[in-house]
């Protein structure tokens, strides 16, 4: 086995998805090209339920978070790391948000990108677009930093949900307002662009983005039943280049035509059981966690040992939309299409569990046949890895299948440990043999 | 009410003692955390608000395994208070949307700590047309889940006598702070602390009389005069217990003036009592209470922008002469944490000299920190 210090990228199984590495440089491309020709750059964060939008007005978007993941990944992220720190960025801080800052701290300080930037850089932004919502407060803080390198004004999109129980209120007796407020606030961000970018929107061509995101939400869904089958047709590492159109390119022919092409392959694969490794011994679920993208290839790792990841829970595709058929205005349709996204599996929650997150791994224990969880506690990323203990403890009050929590980092190699990760792997193998044994 | 020392002494020292005699006659309290949830509305319901924190003295014993090691320390610490069974005099919780942090803790609580009724508060990160009527929303809805939960209606009045009792406590807290600008202050940073929390632990009219007694004490003190020693701002995440302050206090800093939530945060505004209470609570929380946690941003500079998210801090340093901030967070706060190198610039470019301290929470490292105060002191002395 490789270590991430030589090899950092899992192998794929499917062709589609290898697909993605040329997509997310032709991205960078755009990226530059639109610099070139004067033309409006944003920064921005996934699943802002923004996008649509900025297809709709031609806006050249610069995923922030995946150029991290991109450093990482080129193991050329220590440099940024260290540069945000030496400008008074501490090393707890979201490692995305502290290797852009240092990203940026160096294209301001050499007037120009930074040599061997993985992708010839990004580029310098026209404006910047946080969200304040209820998972991640990096989200505005990052972009309020950053604006000491690069001047571009900033904006904040509120988008806000409920928690999923509360003892003396009636969550439907919420939802006209938190919807309203999201339609007003992606008013408000339409204002904001067209004052900052010169560009103007309109609705009719926002109405068919939504439409094809929406069709694009649809197949991509479509593709993550058919990876129910055993045996596993498309695992977690190709999840997580599959990812990228969705969550970066959407509301583009290009998403779409990618997602229609993954399921034919897919597809073809569940016809003729084509696996993702020879002989599956163990099915796992990658649970609520970002992955340490300078070594991906732990995947693989775990696939030397007959285990595999059919399924994961970061990163999946929104639900199919379902929303009421007279909820025509595109703004409307994306407010609704995010807040159901956001509250879809609160009722399931406040009947058996409580925990959203827990009753979805349940379900995804059932419906894809697993025989554990992995979790991977990123260290820097407290948003979504503080209460995976409180998960677990969750989850075992109703299943007692084998659970592993690794530790490591998004982007900071430095809080990983190879050897150690490999130690726990093989145990956690055991368990899951014992597991069976018992339970055959 | 004739002041006493040992008033004091007696709330900050067992907090929940005055609403456990309450709760046995009837009348319940309600646990909150941060600045930002409206204590009015739970004053307006006829229970106490009552300020929820953490134990600095205390070491972690539970929470060890709910709650990682990368979460904020406060939040841990009052989660394990919480676990222990601190707090099981309240009737519930109420928590705001203030930081990914403190949202973790709504789930923590809810599903750990007994409670017979449970509130998330849903604040926006900005504070836009549309995030100001999200919010009156979201306090219409806090109050119907209160009225639910007591079966008595919260009319416009009594919001209006909660907004006068809390403004005239905020007033009174003022007019304290206010004594502070003497040299050298009557008041200490450690005796604030103590009076504020323990006025947190009370109904509001028994706050206010604490605080009248208080402040006539003070007022009738002879003055002495003695400007030498450096007259301190203190800065950043809040902090309920007074081992750091008095570590200060005890190396020769006067702690004159804060910007702290456990400090100036809930009680340096008024809220306004128009029409529509919910309307006037509503733009109070969301614009005056100064946390990095509401994204204010100024479009015109960079300069600018610092002066809309940090005059504040400035303005008080000027009003209260300081010679110097300590600027102290506790670690893995992001939302302080992210504007430390945009709060140095501001705060250079304005002349004052700032020392930034990020400490685990009890403070794990007194000594080493006691030497790089020392040292600060000494500089801006
Ligand atoms: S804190 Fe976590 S969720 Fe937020 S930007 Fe960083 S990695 Fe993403
Ligand atoms: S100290 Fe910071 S992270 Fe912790 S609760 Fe307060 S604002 Fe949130």
């Amino acid at each position: 086995m490789e270590g991430p210090r030589e090899k950092t990228t899992a192998e794929k199984s499917t062709e589609t998805s290898k697909r993605v590495r040329m997509m997310i440089k032709d991205l960078a491309q755009r990226a530059h090209e639109a610099r070139a020709a004067g033309d409006p750059i944003a920064y921005l964060f996934i699943s802002s339920c923004y996008d649509d939008i900025l297809r709709a007005m031609d806006i050249t978007t610069v995923g922030t978070e995946n150029y991290a993941g991109l450093c990482a990944a080129k193991m050329s992220a220590e440099q940024y790391l260290a540069k945000a720190e030496s400008e008074g960025y501490q090393r707890h801080l979201c490692t995305y948000a502290t290797c852009g800052l240092g990203f940026d701290a160096t294209r301001r300080e050499l007037g120009g990108m930074p040599p061997n930037a993985p992708d010839g850089g990004m580029e310098q932004p026209t404006v910047m677009l946080g969200t304040g919502m209820m998972i991640c407060d990096p989200r505005y803080k990052w972009y309020q930093a950053t604006r000491r390198y690069t001047d571009a004004p900033v904006h904040v999109l509120g988008l806000l949900n409920p928690p999923a129980y509360y003892t003396h209120v009636d969550i439907k007796d919420v939802r006209n307002y938190y919807i309203r407020y999201i339609v007003q606030e992606l008013y408000e961000l339409v204002d904001f662009l067209e004052r900052h970018t010169g560009r103007r929107l309109n609705m009719d061509r926002l109405a068919e983005v939504v439409d094809l995101s929406e069709k694009t939400i649809k197949v991509w869904h479509d593709i993550y039943e058919l990876r129910k089958a055993v045996p596993a047709p498309m695992p977690t590492e190709d999840a997580l280049n599959a990812m990228v159109p969705g969550y970066f390119m959407m509301g583009t022919q290009l998403a779409y035509d990618f997602y229609r092409e993954l399921y034919d392959e897919i597809k073809h694969r569940v016809d003729n059981k084509i696996g993702t490794i020879p002989d599956e011994k163990y099915r796992l679920l990658w649970a609520l966690s970002l992955p340490p993208w300078y070594a991906l290839v732990i995947f693989n790792y775990f696939e030397s040992q007959g285990a595999v990841f059919p399924i994961e829970v970061v990163y999946h595709p929104p639900p199919p939309v379902d929303i009421p058929a007279n909820v025509t205005n595109p703004i409307e349709r994306m407010a609704w299409r995010f807040y159901d996204s956001m509250t879809r599996g609160h009722e399931k929650a406040r009947k058996r569990s409580g925990d959203t997150n827990v009753e979805w791994f349940l379900d995804m224990i059932d419906e894809y046949k697993l025989d554990g969880v992995v979790f991977h506690q990123a260290m820097t990323c407290r948003t979504i890895h503080t209460g995976q203990l409180h998960q677990i403890n969750i989850f075992k009050k109703y299943s007692d299948k084998p659970v592993l929590l690794l530790e490591g980092d998004i982007i900071d190699v430095r809080n990983y440990n190879q050897a150690a990760t490999h130690d726990k792997v093989d145990a956690f193998i055991e368990t899951l043999e014992a597991y069976k044994a018992k339970n055959s | 009410m004739k002041f006493d020392a040992s008033m004091v002494a007696d709330i900050y020292q067992d907090r929940g003692k005055r609403v456990r005699e309450l709760s046995a006659a009837g009348r319940g309290g309600v646990g909150y955390f941060c600045s930002l949830t409206p204590v009015e509305i739970i004053t307006a319901a006829g229970l106490v608000p009552f300020r929820l924190a953490g134990s600095m003295s205390e070491p972690i014993r539970e929470a060890h395994s709910y709650l990682e090691t990368i979460a904020c320390p406060f939040t841990r610490s009052a989660l394990d208070v919480g676990l222990s069974g601190a707090y099981s005099f309240l009737d519930g919780y109420v928590v705001p949307h203030a930081c990914d942090n403190i949202v973790k803790l709504y789930e923590l609580w809810l599903h750990n700590i007994p409670h017979k009724y449970c509130h998330f508060v849903n604040v926006p990160h900005t504070t836009s047309r549309p995030s100001m009527e999200f919010f009156i929303e979201e306090l219409r809805t806090f109050k119907a889940s209160l009225e639910l939960y007591t079966g008595q209606e919260i009319g416009a009045e009594k919001l209006r006598q909660a907004i006068d009792a809390h403004n005239k406590q905020r007033r009174l807290v003022q007019k304290i702070y206010g004594y502070r600008k003497q040299d050298p202050p009557p008041v200490s940073g450690s005796d604030m602390t103590r009076l504020l929390m323990s006025v947190m632990s009370l109904p509001v009219e028994e706050g206010n009389a604490l605080l009248e007694a208080f402040e006539s004490e003070i007022a009738a003190l002879p003055r002495s005069a003695d400007g030498k020693v450096p007259r301190i701002m203190l800065c950043g995440t809040g902090n309920e217990d007074t081992t750091f302050i008095s570590m200060l206090e005890g190396s020769g800093a006067r702690v004159v003036i804060d910007d702290l939530c456990f400090g100036t945060k809930p009680f340096w505004f008024e809220v306004g009592n128009g029409e529509d209470p919910l309307a006037s609570l509503a733009r109070s929380y969301l614009n005056d209470v100064h946390c990095p946690r509401t994204f204010r941003y100024d479009q015109r500079s960079h300069q600018d922008d610092l002066e809309v998210r940090f005059g504040h801090i400035a303005s008080l340093a000027r009003e209260f002469e300081v010679n110097g901030i300590i600027y102290y967070s506790v670690l893995y706060c992001d939302t302080h944490a992210f504007d430390v190198p945009d709060i140095r610039e501001y705060l250079e470019s304005q002349k004052l000299p700032v020392m930034f301290v990020e400490e685990e929470y009890p403070v794990s490292s007194l000594e080493r920190l006691r030497t790089r105060v020392e040292a600060f002191l000494e500089m801006v002395g």
